[in-house]
């Protein structure tokens, strides 16, 4: 990351034609049900409350959401036509290089399960709880790479060379856990699978990214211009990937004297792998990255209306993601200084309150915008900065 | 400016990405099952007899001190015998098939004041080595009169290549000896401990005239090794086989304190004699030492003085040996404070000597595969007792490790769900040791019950009683079990009558048992 930015400065310095640095940034984490306080004791530390877990176990449902994104995002347009021939397309054109970092975690949850990893098994002995529906996603990369874009039209193609950190796709398709009261016998049995790629595994793809600006060529009369933009969009190989599978059931109700006298603790653990059918393997493996789409109405600084609508929906590829879909209204309160609030659903929560405000420098501009401003259930922060010199 | 501007921003950006600051962590509570067993009077004596009578349980307890056989008795050590033979002079023109040497020699074996004169062998080999000097090849024949097997002698046959008188060509061959009778009572009959053995020579038929030298050595090596015998009859000598046995009586070693009321009962000492002499035995003392170093010694008429035995009787199958039984009881020993004592470490000192007045037998001593001197211990006595304050301590190492900084356990229970069916109550105390240092206390929240607090269980006809009991473990000590290495669990039993309040003498049940199912409760902070 240092020496990303260290090239982006130098290419500051040393360029004095019309070119743009953009720099978008975010960090967002949100859940269907869980309190945001237990999602802060993860980024920021801290003791999570039992009065905090229990709240947020009276707002699950039996299926529950939990989700995180990170990233930053830099572009810069350089001031070099792709050709220098006014016939050729090329002269519409200039070369743009991008690099941009990327964290994706989501989580499929069951009301059962979140209550057995905050609350232990205590609590639910007797009970007959469902692990089933668990899904876990999470993915670190990192990318690089160099494209076309078209500054009348702001529509860009970048190609990058992606390096992946870490990979986890894990989900259990079915598993209940049982406690009984009286003898404490544990009864467990999961169907499920996991596929976890380390740092280590040298995990390297290629993502495309593209924006697509269509509708009307000029957003100052009152014709929509609408944003296709899709990032990430990619693979990647990795050369280990390491391979976890379970499909059994274990019954646990404690040994006898002679078992532990003759019998080791690993032995013993080994015995509970077996008996819920506990594989591993590692081999090459096809990762697709975690693909943002996302298709929105476009505003412009000059447009002439006051109050103006904005919507918008946005999906990733990832199942651990529902479609996101926002509406709202901006309003110009001054010149160089829009802002919009409007109204959020999906992603990894419900419905939230959103809110952006925009200005404009004499060279540049600057967004700040939250899709969670009354911070229900998670928070949500997104910075994007433009700056032409 | 323009560019610093943007730096500014970028570094707000950056500032996004702020550090952890605090380990996350929560509490969760679990449930572990870690036991679940039932417990039986199998489990505790596993090596004696039980024996139900009357609804309750006698216990036949036998331990065989002392188990001889022939070969413990009777031993020939590994011995070489060499036969050779050398020409006092030059032999010339020697045709092929020339036999050259037919001699028998006698050897005589070194068997202290043991005088055998035949054996069986059980198990054992012989080593043969031949020596061939010559310069044409030579056919030994090597014949051991005494050794047979079936009716065969023990005959070996070897060519053995040509050798030099520097170097002659050796060939060897190891032979199981197992079923082969020695005789070694001599060529006449008459003689004891003494093995004969025959060496031919011959040269080679097909080969060359050649001559022998005087200083050509033929020789043969015999070597027997690890013979173990199943029938020996001569004189076994009479020697003196003294000793002391130590033996452990399970759990008596575990009680640190208070007292045990047993009923009236009777110990047997017993000598057999499976050989066929005669054998003097001499019980010196048996003596009992309990964990407080508390020691006691069995006074008996029969303690001290010699005893002796008459021959065993018969043959192979037939044999009958001579025994001698030493009974103690209330009416002529000490047996009761003896074993109220709870000697957990005995001790007895004998002995024993084969032919104490000499070879009366005229060298007739026989013995046989099933031939035993043996010294065993039994009691048998109904299981019943009377416990005050019985205290039974263990000590186990422990090592539980937990880095603090990590997932770990804050709080714990030991939650002990029991029925018993035995007529004790039990109060539990553990103590949490540091190198010997006692840093840590707990007491069980409750008595295990006996069976006499009880009912009826209807489904087996056994009086018992369920009970759970909790041992919280503090936090404080929790804390403290990384630093930990050693548990003393401290059990005090009690055959308290639930009427009077006082210990009294109580029968077990036969088919009494205690069942065990162990829960830990653990409050743990998690930290991902």
């Amino acid at each position: 990351m240092r020496k990303l930015l260290f090239l982006l400065l130098v290419g500051l310095q040393s360029v004095y034609a019309q070119q743009t640095l953009l720099l978008d940034t975010y960090g967002s984490y949100n859940s269907t049900g869980v309190r945001r306080q237990v999602a802060d004791a993860f980024f920021y530390g801290g003791l999570i409350d039992t009065s905090q877990i229990n709240r947020s176990l009276a707002n699950l449902n039996q299926r529950n959401t939990f989700g995180l994104q990170m990233g930053l995002n830099a572009q810069w347009q350089t001031p070099w036509l792709v050709s220098k021939d006014s016939k050729k397309w090329g002269s519409s054109f200039r070369w743009v290089l991008g690099a941009g970092f990327y964290q994706y975690a989501g989580l499929q949850f069951s009301k059962d399960l979140f209550g057995l990893v905050f609350r232990g098994g205590l609590p639910y002995a007797g009970d007959t709880l469902d692990l089933s529906n668990l899904r876990a996603e999470a993915a670190i990369f990192s990318k690089i790479g160099f494209g076309i874009f078209n500054p009348e039209t702001k529509s860009s193609f970048l190609l990058h060379l992606v390096s992946v950190q870490q990979q986890l796709g894990a989900s259990i398709q079915k598993g209940t856990w049982l406690q009984d009261q009286s003898t404490a016998q544990i009864d467990l049995a999961l169907n499920g699978k996991a596929a976890i790629i380390a740092s280590a595994a040298k995990t390297f793809g290629v993502a495309l990214d593209i924006d697509y600006r269509f509708g009307a060529s000029d957003s100052t009369d009152n014709q929509q211009q609408f944003q296709l933009l899709i990032q990430n969009l990619g693979v990647a190989r990795s050369a280990q990937t390491t391979t976890y599978q379970l499909d059994g059931a274990l019954a646990y109700g404690g040994y006898s004297l002679a078992a532990w006298q003759q019998t080791s603790l690993e032995e013993l653990t080994s015995g509970f792998l077996d008996s819920l059918g506990y594989q591993q393997s590692v081999g090459p493996s096809w990762v697709l990255l975690p693909a943002q789409i996302r298709l929105s109405k476009t505003l412009a600084w000059d447009s002439p209306q006051r109050l103006e609508a904005y919507y918008g929906a946005q999906f990733m590829l990832r199942q651990t993601y529902t479609p996101l879909i926002y509406a709202g209204a901006q309003l110009k309160v001054k010149k160089a200084w829009h802002t919009g609030l409007g109204m959020a659903y999906g992603g990894f929560g419900g419905l939230r309150l959103q809110a952006y405000s925009a200005f404009r420098f004499k060279r540049s501009e600057l967004l700040l915008r939250s899709d969670n401003i009354a911070l229900q259930n998670g928070a949500s922060l997104y910075l994007q900065f433009r700056c032409d010199f | 400016m323009k560019q610093m501007r943007c730096l500014r921003i970028l570094i707000i950006a950056l500032s996004f990405f702020s550090c952890k600051k605090e380990a996350t962590r929560w509490q969760t509570d679990w449930l572990l099952p870690v036991l679940n067993d039932t417990l039986s009077l199998a489990h505790l004596y596993n090596d004696s007899t039980l024996v139900t009578s009357n609804n309750q349980i006698d216990i036949n307890l036998s331990r065989t001190l002392l188990d001889l056989s022939l070969s413990d008795i009777v031993k020939i050590p590994d011995t070489a015998i060499t036969q050779q033979y050398q020409s006092n002079f030059t032999v010339n023109n020697v045709t092929p098939g020339f036999v050259f040497v037919n001699n028998v020699k006698v050897h005589e074996l070194d068997l202290g004041d043991i005088q055998l004169k035949k054996v069986r062998v059980l198990s054992g080999q012989i080593q043969l080595k031949v020596y061939n000097p010559l310069n044409t090849g030579v056919m030994y024949q090597i014949e051991l009169p005494g050794v047979s097997k079936n009716g065969q002698v023990f005959i070996q046959n070897y060519t053995v290549p040509p050798g030099t008188v520097q170097h002659p060509t050796v060939a060897t061959e190891n032979i199981n000896l197992s079923g082969y009778d020695i005789d070694l009572s001599g060529q006449q009959g008459l003689e004891f401990n003494q093995l004969q053995s025959k060496l031919t020579l011959k040269t080679d038929p097909s080969g060359e005239t050649v001559s022998i030298y005087n200083n050509q050595v033929f020789k043969f090596e015999a070597s027997f090794k690890n013979l173990r015998f199943d029938y020996a009859k001569g004189y076994f000598g009479s020697a003196l086989i003294a000793g002391q046995e130590q033996f452990t009586l399970p759990y008596l070693d575990k009680i640190t304190s208070g007292n045990i009321a047993l009923p009236d009962l009777s110990l047997d000492l017993q000598i057999e004699n499976g050989f066929k002499m005669a054998l003097r035995t001499q019980i010196e003392s048996l003596n009992a030492t309990n964990t407080q170093g508390q020691a006691i010694s069995l006074s008996a008429p029969s303690i001290g003085p010699s005893m002796y035995l008459a021959p065993a009787v018969g043959t192979w199958n037939s044999l009958q040996p001579s025994t001698l039984t030493l009974h103690f009881d209330q009416n002529n020993s000490n047996i009761k404070s003896y074993l109220e004592n709870l000697g957990a470490f005995q001790q007895v000192s004998y002995q024993l000597q084969a032919n104490p007045w000499g070879n009366t037998a005229a060298g007739h001593d026989e013995a046989f595969a099933h031939s035993r001197l043996r010294l065993k211990v039994s009691a048998q006595m109904p299981m019943a007792l009377s416990a005050d304050g019985l205290t039974l301590q263990d000590t186990f190492a422990l090592n539980l490790k937990q880095d603090l900084s990590k997932s770990h356990i804050t709080g714990a229970t030991v939650v002990l769900n029991a029925t018993n069916a035995f007529p004790l109550a039990c109060d539990l105390v553990l103590y949490f040791m540091k190198d010997g240092q006692i840093l840590h206390t707990v007491v069980a929240d409750a008595q295990l019950a006996s069976a006499l607090m009880g009912q009826i269980d209807p489904a087996d006809g056994l009086l018992k009683k369920k009970s759970k009991i909790q041992i919280v473990l503090p936090p404080a000590l929790v804390a403290d079990i990384q630093d930990l290495n050693e548990i003393a669990v401290t059990a005090t039993f009690a055959t308290t009558d639930p009427n009077t309040g006082l210990a009294v003498q109580q029968h077990i049940q036969a088919n009494a048992f205690l069942a065990l199912q162990l829960q830990l409760q653990l409050q743990t902070q998690i930290r991902p």
